[in-house]
């Protein structure tokens, strides 16, 4: 009888540590799937039809700016002032707006930052190995 | 230059465009029509209605919530008489054009919170830093010249 109990004990810790195991393995399958879930999102498209594959259409950022994770570089004199890498055209930009204005409950409120800014790109930019031309705004 | 803190304490909104699935930070189309420049080409005028941003207020949290919002904007960048060259041949950029004053006017609104937002006249805003010129990067950096 006491000898049953031990052995019921032992095969329900037995049990528990299974369990625990499956558990643990069950929680790092789970974070590996949406992990890999994640990064088949970044997979590129198969092209269909014998499509060429030339990469996305939109204009993509400077790569050297992600030294901060954050291209909003403020703007300044001496820095990189367009926000689209492979850039050639007219730019403006301006930072540092600030003023005052009112809601629609009469309030009035203080706007802008040292880092508000604003500017335009309109020229041609490099994608999907070739040019293309338009204008963007940074807002 | 700035000191302090990016995002002031006290801020109850942060509008701006959605970051592209590229990782372009806060840049929006323009239709062909929305950017204008006077005859001399001194005065250029960016103007925009109704384009889609986004309210976050908390940003640059990496949870920071989004709240879809509205911005009408008239920007009029006007050159002044001094030059500038900004160049850096190992990031290969090249800018050059004149410094500048710059005014804007907007308006926004967030319907999901009926929170409307007008700036005062366009005469009264002010910016610390503007230039307008021309730009080359990335890959038109060697070959191109600027004006060309």
């Amino acid at each position: 009888m006491a000898r049953d109990h031990v052995s019921r004990l032992e095969l329900d810790r037995r049990r528990w540590l299974k369990l625990g195991i499956t558990s643990a393995a069950a929680v790092s399958l789970r974070g590996t799937l949406l992990a890999q879930s994640e990064a088949q999102a970044c997979a590129p498209p198969i092209p269909q039809n014998h499509e060429p594959s030339n990469g996305g259409t939109c204009p993509y950022p400077i790569p050297w700016l992600d030294k901060n994770g954050n291209h909003n570089q403020a703007a300044m004199p001496d820095v990189e002032l367009s926000s689209i890498y492979h850039f050639k055209g007219k730019l403006a930009r301006c930072n540092g707006f600030h003023g005052m204005g009112t809601d629609n409950k009469g309030n009035r409120l203080a706007w802008g930052t040292p880092t508000t800014d604003y500017s335009y790109m309109a020229g041609e930019y490099w994608a999907a190995r070739q040019a293309h031309k338009a204008v963007f705004a940074h807002t | 230059m700035f000191k302090g803190p990016a995002v002031p304490a006290n801020q109850i909104h942060d509008f701006h465009s959605p970051i592209s699935p590229e990782g372009l930070y806060w840049v929006t189309p323009v239709p062909s029509q929305g950017l204008t420049f006077s005859a001399d080409g001194k005065t250029a005028t960016l103007q925009m209605a109704n384009v889609p941003i986004i309210d976050q207020p908390r940003w640059p949290a990496m949870d920071a919530e989004t709240t879809p919002a509205f911005l009408d904007f008239k920007l009029v960048f006007t050159a002044a008489d001094e030059p500038v060259r900004y160049e850096d041949a190992a990031r290969q950029y090249r800018f050059e054009g004149l410094k500048a004053n710059a005014q804007l006017e907007a308006a926004i609104r967030v319907p999901s919170i009926d929170f409307v937002f007008k700036t005062d006249p366009l005469e009264t805003s002010k910016c610390d830093f503007a230039v307008m010129g021309s730009e080359v990067n990335g890959k038109y950096y060697e070959t191109t010249k600027i004006g060309a």
